[in-house]
């Protein structure tokens, strides 16, 4: 009789492992691999293919014809998926170098069929400004900042850097009217994790009209899948423009490497000058497409440190007190996924929403993308954001890494966040400092 | 080294507490907080930086001999500038045992191991009448086209069997150029560890106390044992596995010399300079003294299946692209010693590192 009274009950939040940013994904390791771990539990099968993904991943792509990896170009970004993604990780914000981590996507006014961003003729949307020997880039970026200081209330004053972009040497005259978006490689981990967290899940935290008057809104994208063929919510991309994995992964690929696969078939250069003409589309083995998109998707989460910290705790707190966990969602739960049990239903710690959000004009990109706006950005996870200084050398943040510390990100928020950003200004030196120790805890 | 448990990394495992204290043989007089500050100090000054010295040197004389090549075709100095690739190609595999710090932050590797050589791009290279001085060799947009492999390719030729009399005047001028850019590649990696320069080896030696990139000795230590399971995962899940898997003579990484073998030694050998401390006739407090002083059988279980992997080499008697096809035991066999030293150096090194260094 005792027994059936017994029902199951939550556990409560201190009954967590709080430092278990991605559940059972969660790999302990602070050092500049940080980013590089597969889940714990992975039978043989999935490690093996895992490892393939890894090593697909750090694959340099040569031209074709060759005996492998063939395929690179004739125009492109970067020669392999780590020259960006720097320990599977970001990189640094400059263009066209054989180190460099930033592309910039280009479009029309006016939307495509789907209702996604409209090609500009001659160059598409993304402008690839590299090119194998004897081909010309679609044009190079230039790039140049200026200061914007910032003073806080208490006087302090803080120099930011606002950068500019300019197309230069296009091989035929840009359209009036192009709009630029520049953006640096994202990490890899934590995606299997988001990808699995229920669409109702995402749809609950929009508040579209902002019905509770807190100034945020937040709202998601639907954007148009290659491979399912229909509008799916977009999870990933600066603007939550791609609804899959597999589709980032294909579309990274084909537009940052010039290597097409059975989802992108052709080339990015396809009816442009500079296309090879060779009839071996698709270029990456379906086998090698889906290694790759496994690896990222089995990507663990780095896990929390300094947790008992003192100032660490007073900066989570302040973290939530600012607003800034209004859209940067702490904890959210994962949807039951009976092939990934460290997927499924998993008490998770991304810090995002999954949301788009008005950040205000001096982020905007003035580029729609589907449903996205041009002062709309999708909400960022922060999970392994203290870790970028291990992983990057010198880190960089934001969607275009114009931000060179913590700080500097907080304060090129507006819009939405504008709110967040006055109360953060408002606080004192010490409470600010905690609250960048939380950020770097995470 | 992909997969860490969470609960082996928390260090809360009981099967780690029986073995905290026991000395097991180490000496009980040494002080263990004495020698894990030396392991760093000594993996810093006589191993890390001495490396990058020492190739900075052979890029030097790489970029002699083949300056001397292109002035005087002999199939003499050919030889001459062939053993001073190997020579420097020793030294850099070496060096692979310990990726981490600027070779990997500031790219020095991509800009000088890129593989695969782009035969493409480089045939439309050399063919064009693109320049090929120094400056022009830096512009090539990507790094395929540049280092070790194309060098290699240009010398031995597509077939191994390279005459001095065959090398055209621009193939000679691509690879004075390429030389000389690895010449400065290298000279940057070493300032970058030197004093004079970024002085990365006082970063390490500093790590726990001040240190700008190791707030905690752990972490310098847990960058080391990485560095010591990346390259056996390198060679021996990579390198050695897929042209093996594939049966393809063509993926192998250093084809053109027949060198990969030597290649692949290397870099385990590299990781067992790291762990003993002693390279290019320095001699330093390794890990292993680290190690044996809590638990000398650990000590010895690595030190068997270093020396069982670098050994197993010698059953591989012909360039590797031709043993893939005629000794694939032998080759499995060396497959098998280097992933069973990784599976140590991942499954009890590291862990034991995480448990004992905690500072």
């Amino acid at each position: 009789m005792v027994m059936m009274c017994t029902k199951p009950a939550t556990f409560e939040d201190s009954e967590y492992d709080i430092r278990l940013s991605g559940g059972a994904a969660t790999a302990f390791d602070e050092t500049s691999k940080a980013f590089g771990h597969m889940m714990d539990g992975m039978n043989a099968s999935d490690q093996h293919a895992h490892e393939l993904g890894d090593h697909a991943v750090e694959q340099t792509f040569v031209t074709a014809p060759a005996p492998i990896n063939s395929g690179l170009g004739p125009i492109f970004n970067n020669v392999s998926c780590v020259s960006c993604h720097h320990n599977d990780g970001k990189g640094n914000p400059t263009t066209g170098l054989v180190s460099s981590s930033m592309l910039v996507r280009l479009s029309m006014p006016g939307t495509d069929e789907h209702g996604g961003p409209m090609p500009v003729p001659g160059f598409g949307l993304q402008l690839q400004d590299v090119a194998i020997f004897g081909k010309q880039p679609e044009a190079k970026v230039g790039t140049t900042y200026t200061d914007q200081p910032f003073t806080y209330p208490d006087g302090t004053i803080v120099t930011l850097r606002k950068p500019w972009y300019t197309i230069l040497n296009p091989y035929i005259p840009l359209p009036a009217g192009v709009i630029m978006s520049a953006r640096m490689a994202p990490p890899f981990f934590g995606l299997g994790l988001l990808q699995n967290i229920p669409e109702s899940t995402v749809l609950g935290f929009a508040d579209e009209g902002d019905a509770d008057g807190d100034g945020i809104s937040g709202r998601p994208n639907y954007t148009w899948d290659p491979v399912n063929k229909k509008m799916m919510l977009g999870r990933f991309g600066m603007k939550a423009n791609t609804a899959t994995i597999l589709t980032q992964v294909a579309a990274a690929y084909q537009q940052d490497m010039g290597i097409t696969s059975t989802v992108f078939p052709q080339e990015s250069s396809f009816g442009q000058p500079p296309a090879d003409g060779l009839k071996d589309d698709p270029e990456l083995p379906d086998s090698i497409l889906n290694a790759t998109a496994f690896y990222i998707q089995s990507l663990a989460v780095p896990a929390r440190r300094s947790v008992t910290d003192p100032q660490v705790q007073q900066g989570e707190k302040l973290f939530v007190q600012t607003g800034c966990a209004n859209c940067h969602k702490p904890t959210v739960q994962t949807g039951v996924d009976v092939r990934f049990k460290q997927l499924s239903n998993q008490r998770i710690h991304p810090y995002t929403d999954l949301l788009l959000h008005d950040l205000g004009p001096d982020l905007g990109d003035g580029r729609q993308d589907f449903t996205a706006n041009g002062n709309e950005w999708k909400t960022p996870a922060l999970w392994g954001i203290g870790l970028f200084e291990k992983t990057n050398g010198t880190p960089f943040y934001l969607h275009d890494g114009r931000a060179r510390t913590l700080e500097e990100a907080i304060l090129w928020h507006g819009g939405e966040a504008l709110k967040s950003r006055q109360q953060f200004a408002s606080l004192s030196k010490t409470e600010r400092d905690a609250l960048i120790r939380f950020l770097k805890s995470i | 080294m992909k997969q860490l448990s969470i609960l082996l990394a928390a260090g809360s495992l009981t099967l780690f507490a029986c073995s905290k204290d026991d000395n097991n043989g180490g000496n009980p007089n040494e002080d263990f907080n004495t020698v894990k500050t030396t392991v760093l100090a000594d993996f810093a000054v006589k191993t890390g930086l001495p490396g990058y010295s020492n190739l900075k040197d052979k890029a030097t004389t790489l970029n002699n001999a083949i300056t001397a090549l292109n002035s005087s075709a002999t199939d003499a100095n050919l030889s001459a500038a062939q053993a001073a690739w190997r020579d420097m190609r020793s030294t850099w595999e070496q060096c692979e045992g310990y990726l981490f710090g600027p070779v990997e932050d500031d790219n020095y590797d991509p800009n000088m191991d890129t593989w695969p050589v782009d035969y493409v791009q480089m045939d439309s290279l050399l063919a064009s009448s693109n320049a090929l001085q120094l400056t022009d060799i830096e512009n090539l947009s990507t790094l395929s086209l540049r280092g070790y492999h194309p060098i290699e390719y240009v010398l031995w030729g597509k077939d191994g069997k390279r005459t001095a009399a065959s090398i055209t005047a621009r193939q000679k001028q691509y690879i004075t150029s390429l030389s000389l850019d690895l010449k400065n590649i290298c000279t940057a990696l070493y300032t970058s560890w030197a004093p004079e320069g970024g002085n990365y080896a006082s970063k390490v030696q500093t790590a726990g106390s001040g240190s700008s990139v190791f707030a905690k000795k752990q972490e310098a230590y847990i960058a080391i044992v990485d560095g010591l399971i990346g390259i056996c995962d390198e060679v021996g899940s990579g390198k050695m596995k897929e042209p093996f898997d594939a049966q393809d003579p063509q993926i192998v990484e250093s084809p053109f010399s027949g060198n990969s073998a030597i290649d692949f030694k290397n870099n385990i050998t590299g990781a067992y300079n790291v762990y003993t401390c002693k390279f290019l006739g320095n001699e330093g407090t390794g890990l292993n003294k680290l190690v044996a002083m809590k638990n000398i059988s650990l000590d010895n279980e690595i030190q068997q299946k270093f020396q069982a992997a670098i050994t197993s080499f010698n059953s591989i008697t012909v360039p590797y692209e031709q043993a893939i096809l005629t000794q694939k035991v032998q080759c499995q066999n060396t497959m098998n010693a280097i992933n069973d030293l990784k599976a140590t150096l991942e499954e009890k090194l590291r862990p034991f590192i995480i448990t004992n260094i905690t500072d």
